[in-house]
């Protein structure tokens, strides 16, 4: 992998030192960082869907199938929390906004390289505890993702060490997102005003002050449970007077911003994707740059709108329900401005680009479908049921998740300077496209029908609906094996990338593929935006 | 070159980077304190006389010693940034060594005043408190999260005085580098800011 | 299945076909541009690609539009809801509803009490919900209903069904191992039949003993009902199957062993340790399981305790 010759610097795959993983794990180089948590992510997003696919395969038939209830239910917990906290909220800004900002800016690494080393470590350390759970007595915590007291509080198994896991992670969140926001402020290469920042920097800009802002109340509302659990200080616990709607309210304060960190920096990847192939300036750059802002902003005042039904008053859920509206406004902008940019381009149909396009479709489905929940009086019927399962796997799997896939395609000849075998790429996307929606769709109609979530067993009238989802799920693993083994074999035996694979405009672009290890011989001068591009 | 392409070429040594870097921490610091003020808020407002009758049982007196020892502190950490900057080192590592100390003296009255509480049964989870009216409850509740998680910060903004005062013996930490000893600096206030409202809520409020 | 048998549900239904319509307008739209597009302008057909910035009164028309339409989306929804959080009837039938891990139990006006809830056609009714434990959430799916239980309040709602039948009732709110054990009816009867059930004598049980009245004696075949409707039946069976917490079948009299204080020992079981088991059951946990069991004190009147152990002892 490491044959290239990529200006008198060699590139950052190159031997360094004594080379071996140490050279990895103790880098500072924020490219093999962005590499390293590429790796861990993608390892816990294997075990994540893998339990995914065992909670299916126990719903095949009515009653015990393949386990017990409280296995269930602590595979759901997991999976949600390795999916949400592991996988979806780090993996686009700590894969690509490590490996691509201080590039795409023109920087030659991160405002703090050895802070940003540190985030990773704090991360595989969250990982680590969050594994551990299910290795030490009393099993994983079997309390949903969402760790609700009072019964996270009362429940014999794991919370502590999961809530642990997650605080942990948090700071390593936090320090990513500190890292980031001073980047953006001071190293960006001279000429490279806020206005010609590429789209993928401006959301990944957004996502860092969600990271910082909305974090530590997380952090402290789950160090509150945990006091709890070991003191019994009773702030949740109405039998000493507190309130266990107030853990709830705390607990979505930072978790619907949240989503968001997931979201923003998928689309920023897909706002890089669409100019580039088709080969003309986004439509409304400042409108994408500042929608951006909006959502961070705005999302984090709609935070009420997954309590419609806790019973709290009448005024906070009209409010709460308004403000959920508002958040679409920006989202929508996003998606007029990427088909905008169709018009008129020269679409060349490449995997990235295609990928792109079942982004728009699938987070469309899930973005209105939110709408949907957002609405008062059907929140009533729809909340906690299958429809929210269908919502979220739409934008987060199908949104963020296949925004993901869109920009490993689109980056990954940058990255290691090989190219996959685009045929199967596009194979893959079919299977994946195909299998998440008979897999997802179905749970739409379930949860109209009333099936509640995070349900063992389930009612005769819903066999039907779960058989169609547990076939699709099927597809979907055949989808995820052949992408995922078209890359690696890519990495080892694909062709030579291209230093400007795509014919992108930004400064990743500009340097070889891989990149030289301190990126840029000197700092670049930057005279145009971002989606100049050259025409033959 | 212009002032940020100088930045990017000698990454490491961007002040005001490391400023911004220091704020932005500060700002997950006080949001951290933030949800339980809210709660202090919420549940003072539910219980407001339970409140008032369980804040008049904290001791004034020691809460008013800790609050003057940290008052005195986050003045001798900003006099020891200056001394720096004037080229005193001597006084600067005096100065720092105060401040450790003052923190430390905040901790030990601190463990006293814990161990009084304790001793009458005033703790989370004990028989003597549970029997106490429900704002009573969350009131001690309430106060030993805040002033425990408190005490983890003092500790904290001491192990980092002590590595910058390390710093300072290697002169890593000069005259002409000192945004250490600033950002150090900067957290010990954060932490002295924090108490200068713990202090009312629990022990003004009577 | 899928149309709504309350008054409100119906109205909710409405709302859900045009929102939904809504949504589905918007992603045809947009899903026809995007696909329209590359169709046309692709490398081939359009070598030359144009640049366009922007189109400010464009994107402006656009912004009021997407403003207007959610805004009359969140007006749809809001209107139900006010509905049935700030206008319940008078005169609704007044239902308390209590869940615990993991059964619902039902207290109507005069004391009666059901597992099942039974309810007139065309009468409102209101919910009372309360929580002995954890959260859980009401919810009949057919009516359009929901509303979590939470501990330490009450929480209500109502409806007014128009249709006799009887519906699937859930617990909506994840609370534990047998959350989706948590299940029960919802009967819909015609008024006369109704006020029968209400005054019947047949399947009813008496009404709770007032607090303090002296230690009734135990009763196996009310223990039975107790069983069932105090939710012992989610965690123990009665036929040797092992659920969450051991079977009832045959144990009483026998040796069992025991953690105390985390020592291990033997007991037998006899009339003491059922009561102390019920009371407070992590003091002696049975090897092989969590210390989980819902503390019943406060919960369970001493009479009530009798029969339960009566009950235990007729299960050979
Ligand atoms: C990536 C994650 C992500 C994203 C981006 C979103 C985006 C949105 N979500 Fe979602 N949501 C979740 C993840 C996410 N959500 C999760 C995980 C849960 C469940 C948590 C749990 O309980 O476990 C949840 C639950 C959830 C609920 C609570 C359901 C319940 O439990 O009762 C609600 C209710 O309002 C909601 C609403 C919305 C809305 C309005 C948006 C909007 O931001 C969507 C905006 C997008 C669009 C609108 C589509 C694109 C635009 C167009 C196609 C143009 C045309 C549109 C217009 C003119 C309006 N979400
Ligand atoms: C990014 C986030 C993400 C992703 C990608 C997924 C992916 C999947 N999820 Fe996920 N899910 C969540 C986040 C996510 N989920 C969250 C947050 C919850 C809520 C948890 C809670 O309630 O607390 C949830 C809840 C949830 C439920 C509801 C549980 C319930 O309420 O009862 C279900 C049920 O079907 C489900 C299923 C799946 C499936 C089948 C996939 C599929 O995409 C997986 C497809 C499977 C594969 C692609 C497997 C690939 C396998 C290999 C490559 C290895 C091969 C191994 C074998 C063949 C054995 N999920
Ligand atoms: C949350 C599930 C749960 C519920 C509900 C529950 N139990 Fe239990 N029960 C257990 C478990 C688990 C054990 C074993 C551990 C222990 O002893 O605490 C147990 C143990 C017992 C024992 C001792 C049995 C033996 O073999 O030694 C008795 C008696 C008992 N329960 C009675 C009841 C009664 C009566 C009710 C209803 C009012 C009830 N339980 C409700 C879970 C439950
Ligand atoms: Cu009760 Cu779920
Ligand atoms: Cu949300």
């Amino acid at each position: 992998m490491s044959d290239y010759a990529a200006g008198a610097q060699g590139n950052y795959l190159q031997k360094e030192g004594r080379g071996g993983i140490l050279s990895w794990i103790f880098s500072t180089d924020h490219k093999r960082i962005g590499i390293l948590y590429l790796v861990a992510i993608l390892s816990l997003f294997l075990v994540g869907v893998t339990l995914g696919f065992f909670m299916r395969l126990e719903l095949i038939t009515r009653g015990p199938t393949i386990m017990a209830a409280n296995t269930y239910n602590s595979l759901f917990t997991l999976h949600g929390v390795i999916m949400l906290f592991l996988f979806i909220i780090p993996v686009t800004p700590s894969v690509f906004g490590n490996f691509l900002l201080p590039i795409m800016i023109g920087a030659k690494d991160v405002a703090f390289p050895r802070l940003n080393l540190l985030s990773w470590w704090f991360y595989m350390a969250g990982a680590f505890l969050a594994i551990l759970t299910l290795l030490i007595a009393n099993g994983p915590a079997d309390t949903g993702w969402t760790f609700y007291a009072p019964y996270s509080i009362r429940t014999g198994t794991n919370v502590t060490l999961a809530l642990s896991a997650v605080v942990v992670l948090g700071f390593s969140s936090i320090l990513t997102g500190i890292n980031f926001v001073t980047t953006v402020h001071r190293l960006r290469a001279p000429g490279m005003t806020w206005m010609r920042l590429p789209l993928f920097v401006w959301a990944v800009y957004a996502t860092a002050w969600i990271q910082i802002l909305a974090t530590p109340i997380l952090g402290v509302n789950l160090m509150l449970v945990v006091a709890e659990r070991l003191l019994g200080i009773g702030i949740f616990d109405p039998a000493k007077g507190g309130d266990p709607i107030l853990y709830q309210h705390l607990f979505w304060i930072y978790s619907h911003p949240a989503v968001y960190i997931m979201i923003l920096p998928a689309m920023g990847a897909i706002s890089e994707i669409v100019p580039v192939f088709a080969r003309r300036t986004i439509f409304g750059y400042k409108a994408v740059a500042y929608s951006s802002i909006g959502i961070a902003a705005v999302g984090s005042l709609v935070w009420g709108h997954h309590m419609f039904v806790s019973g709290f008053s009448y005024t906070a859920g009209v409010y709460f329900s308004l403000f959920t509206f508002f958040v679409a406004i920006p989202s929508a902008i996003k998606v007029y401005n990427w088909v905008g940019s169709l018009y008129k381009g020269s679409l060349e149909a490449a995997t990235p680009l295609l990928y792109a396009f079942a982004f728009i479709f699938l987070f469309s489905i899930g973005g209105l479908t939110g709408l949907i929940l957002g609405a008062l009086s059907l929140n009533i019927h729809l909340h906690d049921t299958y429809f929210v399962v269908a919502h979220f796997h739409y934008v987060k799997f199908g949104g963020a998740g296949f925004g993901f896939f869109a920009a490993l395609h689109y980056w990954f000849p940058k990255m290691f300077g090989r190219m996959y075998n685009t045929k199967l790429a596009n194979v893959a996307l079919l299977l994946l496209f195909i299998g998440f929606n008979t897999l997802f769709f179905p749970l739409f109609v379930l949860g109209f029908q009333g099936m509640p979530r995070r349900y063992y067993d389930y009612l005769p009238q819903f066999t039907n609906g779960q058989l169609i989802s547990i076939v699709g799920s099927w597809i979907l693993v055949a989808g995820v094996i052949l992408m995922v083994g078209n890359l690696i074999h890519a990495l080892f035996k694909g062709k030579k990338a291209q230093a400007n694979q795509w014919g992108g405009a930004t400064l990743e672009w500009q340097v070889p593929s891989p990149p030289p290890k301190e990126n840029f011989e000197e700092i670049p001068e930057v005279k145009y935006g971002p989606y100049h591009f050259k025409r033959d | 070159m212009n002032e940020t392409a100088e930045i990017a070429a000698n990454k490491h040594k961007d002040y005001t980077g490391a400023k911004i870097g220091m704020w932005l921490f500060l700002f997950t610091e006080l949001f951290l304190f933030f949800g339980p003020f809210l709660l202090y808020s919420i549940f003072r407002y539910r219980y407001s006389t339970d409140f008032i009758n369980a804040g008049s049982e904290l001791s004034l007196f020691v809460g008013s010693i800790n609050t003057v020892v940290l008052l005195t502190s986050s003045l001798s950490v900003a006099l020891s940034i200056s001394a720096l900057q004037k080229g005193n080192k001597k006084l600067t590592l005096l100065l720092l060594g105060v401040t450790i100390v003052l923190g430390a003296v905040f901790l030990v009255n601190k463990y006293f005043e814990w161990d009084a509480k304790i001793v009458h049964g005033l703790y989370p989870g004990a028989e003597a408190l549970l029997s106490r009216p429900k704002g009573e409850i969350l009131f001690f509740g309430l106060y030993f999260f805040m002033t425990g998680l408190h005490a983890l910060h003092v500790i904290a903004g001491m192990s980092v005085l002590a590595v910058i005062t390390f710093f300072v013996m290697r002169d890593k930490v000069t005259q002409s580098d000192y945004v250490k000893i600033e950002n150090g600096g900067l957290y010990w206030h954060l932490v002295d800011v924090i108490w200068i409202y713990l202090f009312p809520l629990f022990y003004l409020i009577r | 299945m899928f149309g709504a048998t309350s008054i409100l549900g119906k109205a909710i239904d409405s709302q859900f076909f045009i929102i939904t319509g809504i949504c589905v307008a918007l992603f045809s739209i947009i899903i026809f541009l995007m696909l329209y597009f590359s169709f046309k302008y692709t490398r081939k057909k359009n070598p030359n690609p144009t640049d366009i910035e922007g189109h400010a009164p464009l994107e402006l028309t656009f912004l009021g539009l997407s403003i207007a339409i959610v805004l009359l989306m969140f007006y749809l929804g809001w209107g139900d809801y006010k509905t049935i959080r700030e206008e319940i009837p008078k005169d609704a039938l007044a239902v308390k509803a209590t869940g615990q891990m993991w059964v619902w139990s039902f207290e109507y006006p005069n004391g009666k009490l059901s597992n099942t809830l039974n309810v007139p056609v065309n009468k409102p009714v209101r919910m009372n919900i309360e929580s002995r434990d954890v959260l859980h959430s009401f919810f009949v799916p057919a009516f359009r209903v929901k509303q979590d239980a939470v501990p330490g309040s009450v929480k209500s709602v109502w409806f007014t069904a128009d249709k006799e039948g009887t519906y699937d009732l859930f617990c909506a709110e994840y609370c534990g191992t047998n959350h989706s054990a948590m299940l029960s009816k919802a009967v819909v009867m015609s008024e006369d039949k109704f006020n029968g059930w209400l005054e019947g004598k047949a399947e009813a049980q008496a009404a709770p003993p007032p607090p303090g009245a002296p230690t009734a004696k135990g009763d196996a075949k009310k223990g039975a009902e107790l069983y069932s409707s105090k939710g012992c039946v989610a965690c123990h069976s009665t036929d040797g199957s092992k659920r969450i917490g051991p079977s009832f079948k045959g144990i009483y009299g026998t040796k069992v062993k025991v953690t105390t204080d985390g020592k291990q020992r033997e007991i037998t079981i006899d009339d003491e340790y059922i009561r102390s088991s019920e009371l407070t059951p992590n003091a002696d946990v049975v090897v092989g399981y969590q210390p989980i069991m819902p503390p019943q004190k406060g919960i369970l009147s001493d009479g009530e305790i009798n029969s339960l152990i009566e009950y235990i002892k007729s299960l050979k």
